[in-house]
């Protein structure tokens, strides 16, 4: 799953119909195999808890008649080379391993819990001593050490599963340090502690439950393998003594009838297999149930055949014949599901900056994405067309895509750090595609990748090219991934928040490079920003994207100096500095409320739920009306505002405040 | 890179002291004494002391700590109580049964492991959730149990293979690979379908990583993005659960060499577990012990190799 904060419907395209999380028990139990492994659990505990009162035959009770004998209405699952009851023994032996597995678990857990969390809080020193200790044990053979015990104390098999249990614990203690790190990270626990909570109770209260699915998954799983050592070790003997039964030993005995009753190995062996497979079971259901299942495997997926859209495309195509590229009433959604974009048109000529901006969850990012056919799996484009250089990229195959990709349009992503092979060098990460792309050898190809690494600002582009990617700063990680985009002289960049992870002296010296750029070789660049600072220092057109859809468009020039939609003045209101091309990151806060996610679109204006000036004639469907020349404007009162000047209020005193427009419009009406 | 090697060879050496210390409390805590254990049932207490005393099982026990570290460090672990052999020379016979087993299943394990887990990985659908399945299943069975079905279909039933017994390499190579082909493929059900699940998760997970985006972005080939990229990605954990399961194979082979009869380590041990014999019991921790601290050594080697942040450290 990615770690990414994307926006907020890549997030739901992660989870397509992912269903109601939290519901505990009731979601595990759902799942068929869960069920089947807890009524199996709950039943092979309650039957061999209870098998003293039902057992039909004592464990010791001989039917020497009867001997080795299969399955029939007086022994249910047959007898043992002495015609003692089968089933009388299997059920009466579980007692001790279902018990003494529970032991090794509780030990485990309440060693390595606890020291986990401290470990947590405690911060790197403690840990450090900690781990270190752990890893030692980690690294003893548990089995021998096992034996010696036995040894030493004799058979003593609830003794000896807890001394497991402290061994396991060394293991608990890892996988549990990582989770309670992250969920520290997560809740914000120092918070709950300035807040003067004691830090058990930080502990009991915020991290273990979060830690619940976890050590859930773990305890089941580490039941399974306690069962399975309790029942090898009976099997070598370290077990009840004869007559009592244990699984181990019954295997054991079975083992040397194979030859002439080989029935006798399989209720012993189905029981405790089953048992074990059961804990298993549990643990992938309670995990399946965290994960909102597996994730399906990604496969080569064809965006579905369109066919309603053609007309109206038609309709509007010759639009720009400059046009480099030209996206028509894009609508993405779903797959049976909520639309995450939809009607988003515009243009880019060639050598021109495009920049779609809006808070996140606007869409702005699958629009992007959708232009290289690399949309999240569950994610398809609906409806609309993509014309690249006289080619529709919707409803393309995976091997058409891959031709147009890196060769034609290239993308730049958002998290340089990540955005690069940590196993591979970056000369690698560069000749590749340079080979690939330019059909040269490896010799040239390493040329060129240092000449490209000169072109976007690298000086010691040799040392750069020996590094791995965690060997480079952000800033230059970021380089290292434009020049990957240039290996194959597109003709258009796509550049997702090119800025966004780096700090602000980078964020302009990137920015410079990427106008540099477009200057030196024609490039043409879509740019995917939040913030108005960058669009107002790069882009030559601008579309604001709101809810999924484009609000209003234009000459950036256009659209930054006179704003006509409220949406767009809101932007510009809470972030008062952009005129002066200094990069500031926008304050979005300023503009109460929250971006209506997708499926709960009002009809009509998407911002009405947030606009000062939402009226009722906004609640219904109204088309785009063009403006700035090139662009459009998606507002009903456009007009009407801009003739009774008046703007966003970037600080209004309540909603009270917002009436005070009104007597103008109803003026005009 | 050195500074790694160096802090692990300190952990090293740690684990093995700790593996001494442990075992060497645990024998001395116990109330019988090696005395009582040489001389049987019979014995009378003053016999039991002077023979204690013979010993040295009454001298301080840091000065018998550090005797048993000053001969272990010249590969001499003591004599067994019961038969009077070196438990050295003892040993030094059964390692290379145990690591025979146990490196053959981990091999087989790997190789049949990554196919499974990359299959299911990269195919998706009815397939994957019949790997998924199956390893769920495969992983849950006791060893022992599977052994035993294994020698009734395939010695018993078939006649392909010898049910049990060993025979050594030295007199008869072939002789040797078919005894223990029985024990490899025990073993390796479980192993491979832990490794199937690390490979399966491992591989899944690299392809979700942001630069595999990045490299489709690029117009990469899908072959390229899966075996060169994500499979490599993805080997790191599977490396790890590899040499995981090569210490837990050594460590827990005790049921199979007792199952199949396989003169190893894990059988010197169930003896001396069953006897009390406490310098034997010493002697299995302390050389199990050498052989993981040696694996995970090895482990960290191959780590390095692979993981470029590992390699710069
Ligand atoms: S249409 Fe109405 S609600 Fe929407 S931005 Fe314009 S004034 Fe505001």
């Amino acid at each position: 799953m990615s770690v990414l904060p994307l926006d907020a419907a890549d997030d739901v395209a992660a989870e397509p119909g992912s269903p109601a999380r939290r519901q505990g028990l009731s979601e595990v139990l759902r799942r068929p195999g869960g069920l089947l492994a807890a009524g199996w659990l709950l039943f092979v505990v309650v039957a061999s808890l209870t098998a003293p009162w039902w057992r039909p035959y004592g464990v010791a009770e001989q039917d020497l008649a009867n001997r080795l004998a299969l399955p029939s209405a007086e022994h249910w699952l047959g007898t043992d080379p002495l015609g003692r009851d089968l089933l009388s023994r299997i059920f009466t032996a579980g007692t001790e391993p279902l018990l003494s597995s529970a032991v090794t678990v509780l030990v485990a857990f309440g060693i390595g819990l606890p020291l986990a969390l401290i470990a947590a809080e405690r911060g790197p020193r403690v840990e450090r001593v900690i781990s270190r200790v752990t890893e030692v044990f980690l690294a003893l053979p548990s089995t021998i050490l096992l034996l010696a015990v036995i040894g030493v104390i004799g058979v003593r098999t609830f003794i000896i599963m807890a001394v497991l249990g402290v061994l396991i614990s060394a293991a608990v203690y890892r996988v549990m340090l990582g989770v309670a790190q992250s969920v520290r990270t997560r809740l914000y626990v120092d918070a709950a502690r300035v807040n003067g909570l004691g830090s058990l109770r930080v502990n009991v209260v915020h991290v273990l439950p979060s830690m619940a699915t976890v050590i859930a998954v773990q305890a089941a799983q580490l039941y399974g393998i306690g069962l399975l050592i309790v029942a090898g070790l009976a099997f070598l003997g370290f077990g009840p003594a004869e007559p009592d039964p244990s699984w181990g030993f019954m295997i054991q005995d079975a083992s040397s009838y194979v030859f002439n009753a080989p029935w006798l190995m399989v209720p012993t062996g189905l029981v405790l297999a089953l048992t074990v497979i059961a804990a298993n079971e549990l643990a992938d259901a309670i995990a399946g149930k965290a994960a909102g299942e597996a994730a399906p495997a990604r496969r080569r997926r064809r965006s579905p055949a369109l066919t309603a859209p053609l007309d109206g495309a038609a309709e509007l195509a010759p639009a720009d014949p400059d046009a480099v590229l030209e996206v028509r009433d894009l609508t993405i959604a779903v797959d049976d599901g909520a639309d995450l974009v939809t009607g988003v048109s515009f243009a880019l000529r060639p050598g021109r900056v495009l920049g779609l901006v809006g808070e996140s969850g606007c869409g702005k990012t699958m629009t992007a994405r959708s232009l290289l056919g690399l949309l999240p799996d569950g994610v398809s484009v609906r409806g609309g067309a993509i014309h690249w250089r006289g080619q529709d990229l919707v409803g393309r195959t995976e091997k058409e895509l891959t031709a147009v990709r890196g060769r034609e349009i290239a993308l730049i992503s958002q998290e340089p750090m990540v955005a690069l092979d940590p196993m591979f060098s970056v000369a690698y990460q560069l000749t590749q595609p340079i080979r690939r792309f330019r059909g040269v050898g490896r010799g040239e190809a390493r040329r060129i990748a240092a000449e490209l690494l000169r072109n976007v600002g690298i000086v010691d582009a040799e040392r750069v090219l020996r590094s791995y990617p965690h060997q480079l700063s952000g800033g230059m990680a970021q380089r290292v991934c434009i020049a990957l985009a240039l290996t194959g002289e597109p003709q258009l960049l796509i550049a997702d928040e090119p800025t966004t992870a780096l700090d602000v002296t980078v964020q302009a010296e990137i920015l410079t490079l990427l106008r540099a750029l477009v200057r030196d070789t024609g490039l043409s660049v879509v740019v995917v920003s939040h913030d108005l600072g960058v669009v107002a220092d790069i882009c030559d057109d601008v579309a604001v994207m709101y809810a999924g859809t484009v609000v209003e468009s234009g000459t950036a020039a256009a659209v930054l100096d006179a704003p006509e939609h409220p949406y767009t003045q809101a932007l510009l209101a809470a972030n008062p500095h952009v005129p002066d091309g200094v990069p500031v990151p926008v304050r979005l806060a300023s503009i109460p409320g929250t971006v209506p996610p997708p499926g709960s679109w009002p009809a009509g204006c998407r911002f009405a739920t947030r606009c000062q000036f939402a009226q009722d004639q906004c609640r219904s469907p109204f088309p785009a009306r063009p403006a700035h020349a090139t662009g459009s404007v998606f507002c009903v009162r456009a007009d009407e505002l801009a003739d009774a000047h008046v703007s966003w209020d970037a600080d209004p005193v309540g909603a009270a405040h917002a009436p005070a427009t009104t007597p103008t419009a109803g003026a005009s009406r | 890179m050195l500074a790694f090697l160096a802090r692990r060879m300190v952990m090293a050496i740690g684990t093995v002291l700790a593996a001494v210390v442990i075992s060497f409390l645990l024998v001395h805590a116990t109330d019988t004494s090696p005395g009582a254990v040489r001389l049987g049932t019979n014995a009378t207490p003053e016999r039991i002391v002077a023979e204690n005393e013979a010993l040295g099982w009454n001298r301080p026990l840091p000065t018998q700590f550090f005797d048993y570290l000053g001969d272990l460090v010249r590969g001499d672990l003591g004599t067994s109580l019961i038969d009077g052999r070196s438990i050295a020379a003892d040993l030094a016979d059964r390692v290379p049964v145990t690591a025979s087993i146990a490196l053959f299943a981990t091999l087989l394990s790997g190789v049949l492991g990554i196919v499974l887990g990359v299959t299911a990985a990269v195919r998706g659908g009815r397939l994957a959730r019949l790997i998924t399945t199956g390893s769920g299943v495969a992983l849950s069975l006791p060893v022992f149990w599977v052994g035993i079905l294994l020698v009734y279909v395939l010695a018993l039933q078939l006649g392909w293979l010898p049910a049990t017994g060993y025979v050594p390499f030295t007199v008869d190579p072939a002789g040797w690979f078919t005894s223990l082909l029985i024990p490899v493929i025990t073993l390796t059900i479980g192993g491979a379908a832990i490794v199937a699940r690390t490979a399966n998760a491992g591989l899944r997970q690299a392809l979700a990583q942001e630069h595999v985006r990045t490299l489709r972005a690029m117009g990469t080939p899908e072959w390229r993005i899966r075996y060169v990229h994500a499979l490599r990605f993805a080997s790191l954990p599977v490396v790890s659960v590899l040499g995981i399961q090569f210490i837990a194979l050594f460590g827990g082979s005790v049921i199979i060499e007792n199952l199949f009869a396989l003169p190893g380590l894990g059988q010197a041990g169930q003896a001396a577990a069953a006897s009390s014999d406490f310098p034997a019991l010493v002697g299995v921790v302390v050389v199990a012990t050498l052989v993981v601290v040696v694996i995970n050594l090895l482990l960290d080697l191959v780590v390095a190799a692979l993981d470029p942040k590992v390699r710069a450290a």
